[in-house]
């Protein structure tokens, strides 16, 4: 039981880490795009007071905002990649975002 | 012959396993409203078959984790596979029983259960029963995770915990980041997030499960003398294993979506593109670190952590409570089930006895089928407000509908 514990936690905070750069990170790129087309969409894509025209559009939020979306999709060609190579039976070595030696069985 | 009730059982469990897990990488979506949930199965059925295709690594050893009834190398134990492998077979047949009937059980209750745990479950119950204790690997030899302990409880107990943080804390810097983008905005650009993560949880979900059937299929091939080779699968066990998961997304376990969905949290675009996005990140996390975890669990813990990150957002308990209870009792139930069918089975022995097990499968089956008719939840009512009177046997707490963003 002890080890098992020990192991697990060793797994879990690599796994709680790997979630939070790709499971928050790239959500957090994706809504940072969401909100630069807005921005750059300028108008009714943003709050504004009732009566106004809203905000004046900003052509550079637009190419922001594509730029970030293709972070986004990099990051997913990531992860698709990645389930292919060990479908196939290769490891991804992912050890800029978290340093680890992968032995699967 | 037995072989035969054991290979259709196995596609059985597969396909369980498609329905039962839908709602893992669809039910946000289709409570959203990004996909009709008609589309939505479709793609997750389409995916999980191609995600089966891509699980070319030989999963023989799938029942090494819990079970002592393989060598390290995937083959039977000798002791096991005299006269056919029979004694091997039956513990098989009876341990997929133990898990479709579990399955079944709570899809009917609308309860997204672990189908990993309900087969492991219902391996180990047999295995009990056939074996005795000393047959199951509780605690593994310190070496790694391993064993019952360390393969499925502790991962069960961490891997929500760890999804539901991810999931929190996406759906709270979304909202944060977004807020003064007009919603009708938003919601466009996070349908798209919400279909490229729920695909890739289809994805991901297809290569880790269906390639536990497979692995199932062909130990038994190879107990009975069929297959020799353990670096393996044979084609057609892939393709049939790939199909049957398949056509159990694509039926859909609308109960279950519809719990995971509407249930336990009112989910907003920007906080089912946050569990989804938390689910994919950690389910492949976790297998690229050998850290064997269920789908379901990691799903429901996003769809919470989506609820409490959400600001303002509220979290049903009552059915997240529900849910952990059909979590805890899931591997001893569908161990208890698993034993009892061994024992049935080897009472009346033989080929008999592995006929009779089956039909009481097939008996059972058709009876939970025809109580579910009796509350039937379809793409038609899937995403009618949550409230006792469709959700079976659920009773959640009033809440008020907070409006969708």
């Amino acid at each position: 039981m002890g080890h098992n514990l020990q192991f697990t936690f060793e797994a879990a905070w690599k796994v709680l880490l790997a979630g939070l750069v790709l499971g928050a990170g790239l959500p957090l790129l994706f809504a940072l795009g969401v909100r630069s087309l807005a921005w750059g969409a300028g108008g009714d894509a943003e709050t504004h007071a009732a009566g106004s025209a809203g905000p004046k559009a900003q052509p550079i939020g637009t190419v922001i905002g594509w730029l970030l979306f293709a972070v986004v999709l990099a990051g997913i060609a990531l992860g698709i990649t990645f389930i292919v190579a060990s479908g196939l039976g290769k490891q991804l070595s992912f050890e800029h975002v978290f340093p680890t030696i992968v032995n699967k069985h | 012959m037995i072989l035969a009730l054991v290979i259709v059982t196995a596609l059985a469990f597969d396909f369980t396993n498609g329905f039962h897990d839908t709602a893992n990488a669809m039910a946000t979506t289709i409570a959203t409203k990004a996909l009709k949930p008609r589309a939505a199965v479709a793609l997750s059925g389409v995916l999980n078959l191609v995600g089966a295709f891509l699980s070319v690594q030989v999963a023989l050893t799938v029942t090494n984790a819990v079970v002592k009834i393989q060598n390290s190398d995937g083959t039977p134990k000798g002791s096991l596979t005299a006269g056919g492998g029979e004694a091997l077979l039956l513990i098989i047949l009876a341990g997929l029983v133990g898990g479709i009937i579990w399955n079944l059980l709570t899809w009917l209750l609308g309860l997204p259960s672990s189908s990993s745990h309900a087969l492991f479950g219902g391996l180990i119950g047999a295995t009990v029963a056939g074996l005795g204790w000393a047959g199951v690997k509780w605690n593994g030899d310190g070496s790694k995770l391993d064993g019952v302990v360390g393969k499925v409880l502790l991962p069960a107990v961490v891997s929500p915990v760890i999804a539901g943080v991810v999931a929190a804390v996406g759906t709270w810097v979304i909202f944060k980041i977004v807020a003064g983008v007009a919603v009708r905005y938003t919601r466009q650009g996070f349908k798209w997030g919400q279909i490229g993560s729920a695909s890739l949880v289809s994805l991901a979900h297809g290569t880790n499960d269906a390639q536990k059937t497979m692995g199932v299929i062909t130990l038994a091939l190879i107990a009975s003398g069929h297959w020799a080779d353990t670096k393996s699968i044979p084609l057609w066990v892939k393709v049939a294993c790939a199909v049957a998961i398949a056509l159990g997304t694509y039926l859909g376990g609308w109960r279950i979506i519809r719990t995971l969905g509407k249930g336990l949290v009112d989910i907003a675009p920007a906080q089912g593109m946050a569990a989804q996005s938390a689910s994919a990140a950690v389910i492949l996390a976790s297998s690229h670190l050998g850290f064997a975890l269920s789908t379901t669990h990691v799903a429901t813990g996003s769809v919470l952590g989506s609820g409490v990150g959400r600001p303002a957002g509220e979290v049903r308990w009552r059915v997240a409570g529900r849910m952990v209870l059909a979590w805890l009792i899931t591997l001893p139930a569908a161990g208890l089930v698993g034993a009892a069918m061994w024992w049935v089975g080897d009472l009346i022995g033989g080929l008999a006895g592995a006929l009779v097990v089956f039909l009481i499968l097939v008996a059972s089956a058709t009876a939970m089928w025809r109580r579910s008719r009796r509350v039937p939840v379809g793409e038609h009512n899937v995403n009618d407000d949550w409230n006792p009177a469709v959700a079976g046997a659920a009773v959640p707490e009033r809440v008020a509908v907070t409006a969708a963003n």
